[in-house]
């Protein structure tokens, strides 16, 4: 039996040949072939190395070598196009309408605090100031006063604050559904009572055909997004509770790879939201027109989550 | 550090099995490790954001006269930063980002596999949560509780975090002074160690420039009076005890 150091003294100069070629950036064709040998040796060095116990300090060297070769050499399952766009064009409506029950759920945590603030802010006076801080409500009284409302920032800035503002809330809203679906819900109703409530106040102030004509270009997308990213956090957060047999890890996994996919969809509706909102809702266009870009809107998001992706779930 | 089976070792490492049939350990990124990749890839994030206004700027895009436009690439960048760095880090540099490669620190899937697109989406859109109630709080806790310093995030994607970095292996063992003929004849013809004491020996023997003196002395002295006893031997030195006794373990009596 060879002693540590005869063994060490041997196997070292392909263990540094080894070292050298992971450091290089990207191996290609012959490197890789170099490397898939030169690990499989290394294979046998780890084993032998821990069942001869030939010292913790050199097993270590030779794991995080392993490591290294083993992260170059294999790639992930399905990395190649299974984040498509055509997939994700399929699979969003598919989850979506598996999950109805989620997005049911999620749709009546946003709706009826929707309808509540409406409801209170039109018929209820001082409703409104309990809900929204008074230079809020006065903010919005003057914005949507003006006919035509145009934001002041022109419309590229109120792009980017469209992205950053409510992408980011989408993505709250889904992340924080782990905590047992408690962080989607407060995000679907906080939302749900502080637009019901502004729209409640705007109409209420006799501003109703402006604020409405403004926000139905958008609305389509925008509160849907919101909606199905709760929807996924819900998702996440009901697979912490209910595990169907798995352990509450595994659950977590399988439920994140869907809601995954729910959560990048409405982050794309999001981003179409935030077009529109930009460079159509304050666009100096008659009402009739409006609506019927509204209609369609509405429409096409209809359609899309009811019958897109139906093919592949019949073959499927 | 040993392991037989039965007791998995108190470690910060986790084992992979492969298809080579074989089973390596990574070591585990801790709270503190990531903390520190954390910061830098802040300052990472600042730097491009303060680059991107100054290009801005230089543009003549921001300020009082200029058009929205200039707002809204901030703001867009604002978002990309926050919501996309990691993403694109982990994606084009193969699970590391800045701060990460700064550490020797690397995200893999739990089977050891590099993460694809899906696992880095997922694990970033989770720091939202993990950055609650606020720096981080929830994502350092659940981390410590882990048993593979897993942010929630990292339990969603079904990842972690291993420390990289190629690790020195200690310098062989030189007997010095070498073992006169008294002193090797004192020694049995054969002894034999558990792989256990062999490994504690040899890895004491190994790190004599390392330690002073009397610390070696100390921990000499824990396992040299059992070996003494087993083969009835005397010993003066306990170092120098150890250090024959693994050269004859290492140098058996051809026989």
């Amino acid at each position: 039996m060879k002693t540590r150091d005869e063994f060490v003294a041997e196997r070292e100069p392909r263990w540094r040949e080894l070292e050298q070629l992971l450091a290089a950036s990207v191996a290609q064709g012959e490197a890789t072939r170099r490397i898939a040998a030169l690990y499989r040796a290394l294979s046998a060095d780890v084993m032998q190395v821990r069942s001869l116990g030939f010292g913790a300090d050199l097993r270590r060297r030779l794991d995080a070598l392993a490591s290294r070769a083993h992260n170059c050499l294999y790639r992930a399952p399905e990395r190649e196009g299974s984040f498509a766009f055509r997939e994700m064009l399929r699979d969003f409506p598919r989850l979506v309408r598996q999950h109805w029950g989620f997005v049911a759920v999620a749709t009546l945590l946003f709706w009826l605090p929707f309808a509540l603030g409406l409801a209170g802010a039109l018929f209820r006076p001082g409703f409104a100031e309990h809900v929204l801080p008074p230079e809020t409500l006065e903010a919005m009284n003057t914005w949507y006063a003006k006919s035509e409302v145009r934001p002041d920032g022109g419309d590229s800035a109120m792009a980017g604050f469209y992205v950053y503002n409510n992408v980011g809330i989408a993505f709250r809203c889904f992340a924080t559904g782990i905590l047992f679906g408690a962080g989607s819900i407060f995000f679907l109703v906080f939302n749900g009572i502080t637009l019901g409530t502004s729209f409640g106040w705007v109409i209420a102030n006799g501003h109703g055909r402006n604020i409405l004509t403004y926000c139905c270009g958008h609305s389509p997308f925008e509160l849907t997004a919101i909606v199905i990213s709760g929807a996924a956090g819900l998702q996440i957060g009901f697979a912490l509770l209910d595990t169907g047999g798995l352990s509450r890890r595994s659950s977590l996994l399988r439920a994140g790879r869907s809601a995954l996919v729910l959560v990048v969809g409405a982050g794309v509706f999001l981003l179409v939201a935030a077009g529109f909102e930009a460079f159509w809702s304050a666009a100096p266009v008659p009402d009739p027109v409006k609506w019927v870009v509204a209609g369609l809107n509405t429409l096409f998001v209809l359609a899309y989550l009811a019958l897109g992706g139906r093919s592949r779930e019949r073959r499927a | 550090m040993l392991q037989d089976g039965r007791h998995a070792a108190i470690d910060t490492a986790t084992d992979i099995d492969t298809p080579e049939r074989t089973r390596f350990s990574c070591r585990l990124a801790g709270p503190a490790q990531r903390a520190f990749a954390y910061l830098i890839d802040g300052l990472v994030r600042g730097a491009i954001l303060v680059g991107l206004f100054a290009v801005a700027s230089g543009a003549g895009l921001m300020g009082q006269t200029a058009s929205g436009l200039g707002q809204g690439i901030a703001l867009l960048a604002l978002f990309v930063v926050d919501w996309c760095y990691y993403v694109a880090c982990e994606l084009f540099m193969n699970g590391q980002s800045f701060g990460k490669r700064a550490l020797g620190l690397r995200v893999v899937c739990n089977n050891g596999l590099p993460i694809g697109l899906r696992e880095s989406v997922l694990r970033n859109l989770l720091r939202a949560v993990d950055f609650l109630p606020l720096w981080n709080v929830l994502g350092g806790l659940t981390m410590c509780l882990d048993g593979q310093f897993r942010r929630l995030g990292d339990l969603v994607a079904g990842t972690f975090v291993v420390v990289e970095g190629s690790e020195a292996i200690l310098p062989p063992i030189a007997l010095s002074p070498a073992p006169t003929l008294e002193e090797l004849r004192a020694l049995p013809a054969r002894v034999a160690f558990s792989a256990e004491e062999l490994d504690a020996i040899d890895h004491l023997m190994r790190r004599k420039q390392a330690l002073s003196r009397p610390r070696e002395q100390e921990l000499a002295s824990l396992l040299a009076p059992r070996l003494a006893q087993r083969w009835n031997l005397t010993y003066t030195d306990p170092v120098r005890f150890l250090a024959l006794l693994h050269h004859r373990a290492t140098h058996p009596l051809a026989t």
